[in-house]
């Protein structure tokens, strides 16, 4: 694209054609007020606030809309700017209710900042002032819609970004009000970023409502716990509170978004039911006792069933949430101590792909490639009930380029699919199979003869050849599997698939990952497969086999497979059956109680160091925002601790930082090793009951948001969104 | 000469009569000596005394919780919870505590309460039997409210044309 030059406050600047005197502005450091204009929303120019002088024109024009052109001189201050601004100010005020000291945003209010600048001290407005009443529109948002400024921010979210169109405008001038026509709740999985894209105090967060002021906040960057992609997010608290949690931007994971489920989470630590002391199970009734008698009873128990058994009795498994340096802990305590049962898997069912693929699991691009996809194959993937933001990239790209799903249940989207197939749940990968056939015939020097031999009858239709050719026709493409795909019991063929069909048609692959650190417990070694970084390690216990055939001890961090795992009821009854169970656990309520012998209090997310690494394999490390209540420690003291009390040598970490920086540089030293598959793995055929019916709902995945109180009262919590009904059996 | 003159003053308590002559002339004075606690100095209705949180005529208290009595405050005495009543939902303070000892009277909460909430008493003498009494709660600060309204209503008529 061409570039211009222009000039904004005496400030000589290039500018590429077509962009708008705002963002250029932006770019520069000059500032222009502004309400209605948002750098990720369509331009509306409603609000009239950016008025900016443009050399030679006779009215002021507002910056937000107005391209710049070559040799354009711009004044943001001068006195005919300034006059225009200040005149929209009065002009905004005139409604407003100024009801700054009961508002939430007081403080940290764009309108209330801005008049400092331009508004008048006394108003000339005598007339009554209009008054709007509040919808209800569900637990997580707040509304006094008189405060409404109608900059449209909300509703262009809704439509432009998430694709539904929850908010809207009705009525006109001053009877305009922005609401959702018929009284019901905004309801989809994004939508509390309208809380920080509205200027005003019109939309606000409910579970934090009049809990705090802005200026008593304290901020600490951290990283959200609840889905693959490490969203990062700033963590406000008050006297060791957490009150909310909103997005810090970064342009190649979260952009400036939010999921609600990332969002109000943290009620689960300030809301939920914390275990405060660790506490031991006499005869049936619950003790409180010191750290100490804790972990020496841990300890003895530990060495009792791993050496009575060789190791083969005793095995932890590793929560969703648990981070890297948990992991890496556990992982190497437990090897040391002579047992290679550790898992965080507690969700799949196909174990064949151990000891292959690559040391993380993932993606192998980078996110920010979705937004530009021509042709994006989803293979099992309810991206808006899994990692919400993703379906906002795939909608991005789809603005341009094609969305196709392979999909075993009616999905979700927010976006136009330009080709849908719907197999039973257990044809999957027969069905998938068939687009690698039609791919192959389309381009048939590019297998080799073992997976020819492998696709030999497989036969396809024009809708499979259409998909393939849709890949290959893509000058950027990408094959996505979900989390659906990693719990589905032909997972390895499936991945087999998705992997030689990529590089049939040059397309991108990648997986979504359950909960927010597969990839981190993965390089830690919290698999049985595999020590840290992809090293060896003896064939330990699957999840699978720990939770179906019950072992004598068990170590849960941060766990609940009563709930979580795909085995929930076996587990529990094989937990209940142990002879000894130790839970590192925050929460003091759920089914944890009726099945441990010790309960441990770890600290929960935002409470510990750690680090997590996100699906496309960045690291990103955070430090503990606030304190841990009561006697609650951070996981990794609690199992370094215990590595200490098992007489293991190695484990005098002082910070979590040491713990990390050990895995990276094992894991910089190998590198993202993959070792290829030689053979394509057997196409099975599963019988329908085996494959998966249910997947873990929107507000289910992990301890922390199972109790947050606001996600559960929202409609999306009763849902599982693929639940029996939803899977097709056709 | 300089010698027999100091000898002479002294002898004769010269000075010590210079002193007594300010008690004698003072002793037949008119006394301005109060007879505290039965007779009290006048106050200004300015006076910033003990607090008080004010409650309207039917009952309901003024806070709003908007919190900005704590932050102006410099001394930090003032502690603010916060939430939406059980009841109705109104932004109301869960609790409001005023630590007397940190409190230096400056006046700036009750100058910079938006609906007249938090005001400052003429109540100047008190004391504490127990530990932790510096404290003033909620509960007393809207008895104080209470008990001294007709006063501070009257002060803040008789301060209004200033404002
Ligand atoms: S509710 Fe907020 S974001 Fe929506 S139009 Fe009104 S002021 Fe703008
Ligand atoms: S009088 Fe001054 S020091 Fe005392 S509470 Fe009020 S603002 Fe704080
Ligand atoms: S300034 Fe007044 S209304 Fe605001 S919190 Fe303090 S006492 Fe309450
Ligand atoms: S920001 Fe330009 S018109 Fe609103």
């Amino acid at each position: 694209m061409g570039k211009v030059h222009i000039e904004i406050d005496g400030q000589k600047l290039e500018a590429e054609v077509g962009s708008m005197i705002i963002e250029v502005a932006d770019k520069a450091d000059i500032y222009i007020p502004r309400f209605c204009y948002h750098k990720k929303l369509s331009v509306a120019a409603n609000c009239r606030m950016c008025m900016v002088d443009v050399a030679n024109l006779p009215k002021a024009v507002p910056a937000c809309a107005t391209p710049v052109a070559e040799g354009m001189v711009i004044d943001t201050r001068s006195q005919k700017a300034i006059n225009a601004q200040k005149a929209v100010m009065e002009f905004l005020l005139i409604n407003h209710p100024l009801d700054c000291p009961v508002c939430d945003q007081g403080g940290e209010c764009e309108l209330q900042d801005l008049s400092v600048g331009y508004g008048d001290d006394v108003s000339r407005f005598t007339e009554g002032k209009r008054v709007v009443k509040d919808k209800d529109i569900g637990p997580l948002i707040a509304t006094d819609m008189t405060r409404c400024i109608h900059c449209t921010r909300c509703v262009r979210f809704g439509q432009e970004i998430v694709g539904i169109r929850e908010f809207g405008a009705t009525g006109r001038g001053e009877h305009m009000e922005i609401g959702t026509y018929i009284e019901e709740t905004v309801e989809s999985e994004v939508s509390a970023n309208i809380i920080d894209l509205c200027p005003v105090g019109a939309l606000t967060a409910k579970p934090s409502q009049f809990k705090a002021r802005a200026w008593e906040l304290r901020q600490a960057p951290s990283i959200a716990a609840h889905d693959c992609l490490g969203s990062n997010i700033f963590v406000h608290h008050r006297r060791g509170e957490i009150i909310r949690v909103v997005p810090r931007e970064n342009e190649s994971i979260n952009e400036v978004w939010l999921s609600d489920r990332d969002r109000f989470s943290y009620q689960g630590l300030t809301e939920g039911a914390r275990l405060l002391n660790p506490r031991i199970k006499r005869n049936g009734e619950w003790e409180d006792c010191d750290w100490q008698t804790a972990l020496n009873l841990v300890a003895s128990e530990m060495k009792r069933i791993i050496g009575a058994s060789n190791g083969n009795d005793f095995g932890i498994l590793m929560g969703n949430n648990a981070t890297t340096e948990e992991s890496y802990l556990a992982q190497r305590m437990l090897r040391k101590a002579g047992s290679n049962n550790i898992d965080f898997r507690t969700r799949r069912r196909d174990y064949t792909g151990d000891g292959r693929g690559s040391v993380r699991s993932g993606m192998n691009f980078p996110m920010e490639n979705l937004d530009t996809m021509d042709a994006t194959l989803l293979i099992g993937a309810d991206l808006r009930h899994e990692q919400p933001l993703t379906a906002l990239r795939v909608r991005k790209s789809t603005g341009y380029g094609k969305a196709m799903a392979i999909n075993p249940f009616d999905g979700e989207y927010n976006f136009r699919l330009s080709n849908e197939l719907q197999p039973k749940s257990n044809m999957l990968a027969q069905e998938f199979a068939c687009v690698l056939a039609a791919a192959d015939a389309l381009r048939p020097e590019s297998l080799n003869a073992e997976a020819k031999e492998w696709l030999d009858g497989i036969e396809f239709n024009d809708e499979h050849k259409e998909i393939a050719q849709n890949l290959i026709d893509g000058e950027a493409s990408c094959i996505l599997m979900g989390v659906y795909v990693q719990e589905h019991p032909q997972a390895e063929t499936i991945n087999w698939l998705a992997e030689t069909l990529a590089s049939v048609t040059d397309s991108d692959w990648g997986y979504m990952t359950q909960g927010c650190n597969a990839a981190g417990n993965k390089i830690a070694g919290a698999v049985p497969c595999q020590s840290a970084a992809g090293g060896k390690s003896e064939q330990g216990k699957t999840a699978k086999e720990m939770l179906t055939e019950g072992l004598k001890g068990y170590m849960l961090v941060n766990c609940e497979p009563d709930v979580e795992s795909i085995w929930a009821e076996q587990a529990l009854q094989n937990l209940k059956d142990a002879e000894f169970v130790v839970a590192l656990t925050s929460f003091a309520d759920g089914r944890v109680p009726d099945y441990a012998n010790v309960m441990l209090p770890i600290a929960g997310c935002y409470e510990t160091s750690g680090t997590y690494i996100n699906v496309e394999g960045k690291w990103q490390s955070f430090a503990a925002a606030v304190k841990a209540p009561g006697e609650a420690r951070p996981g990794w003291k609690v199992l370094r601790v215990l590595a200490n009390l098992l007489d293991l040598s190695g484990f005098e970490y002082e910070s979590s930082l040491q713990v990390i920086n050990e895995l990276r540089e094992k894991f910089d030293a190998v590198g993202d090793v993959r070792v290829a598959r030689k053979v394509p793995p057997p196409m099975m055929v599963v019988n329908e009951q085996e494959t998966n019916r249910e997947c873990l709902g929107l507000y289910m995945v992990d301890p922390l948001v199972r109790r947050a109180g606001a996600l559960q009262k929202t409609p999306k919590a009763s849902t599982h969104p693929i639940s029996i009904s939803r899977v097709k059996t056709r | 000469m300089k010698q027999f003159k100091q000898f002479i003053n002294s002898f004769l308590l010269i000075e010590l009569l210079k002193g007594m002559k300010v008690t004698f002339a003072n002793m037949f004075r008119k006394k301005i000596t109060v007879q505290y606690p039965e007779e009290k100095t006048p106050q200004s209705p300015r006076f910033r005394g003990l607090h008080a949180l004010r409650t309207y005529p039917n009952g309901e208290e003024r806070c709003i919780a908007c919190k900005l009595c704590e932050a102006v405050c410099p001394a930090a005495a003032i502690t603010i919870e916060a939430g939406p009543r059980e009841d109705d939902g109104t932004r109301r303070t869960t609790k409001y505590e005023i630590d007397l000892f940190k409190c230096i009277f400056c006046g700036f909460c009750e100058e910079s309460c938006p609906v007249d909430s938090i005001v400052e008493t003429r109540v100047f003498d008190y004391h504490f039997e127990e530990r932790g009494l510096h404290i003033m709660t909620k509960d007393m600060l809207l008895e104080m409210g209470r008990i001294h309204e007709d006063q501070i209503a009257a002060d803040r008529e008789a301060d209004a044309k200033y404002r």
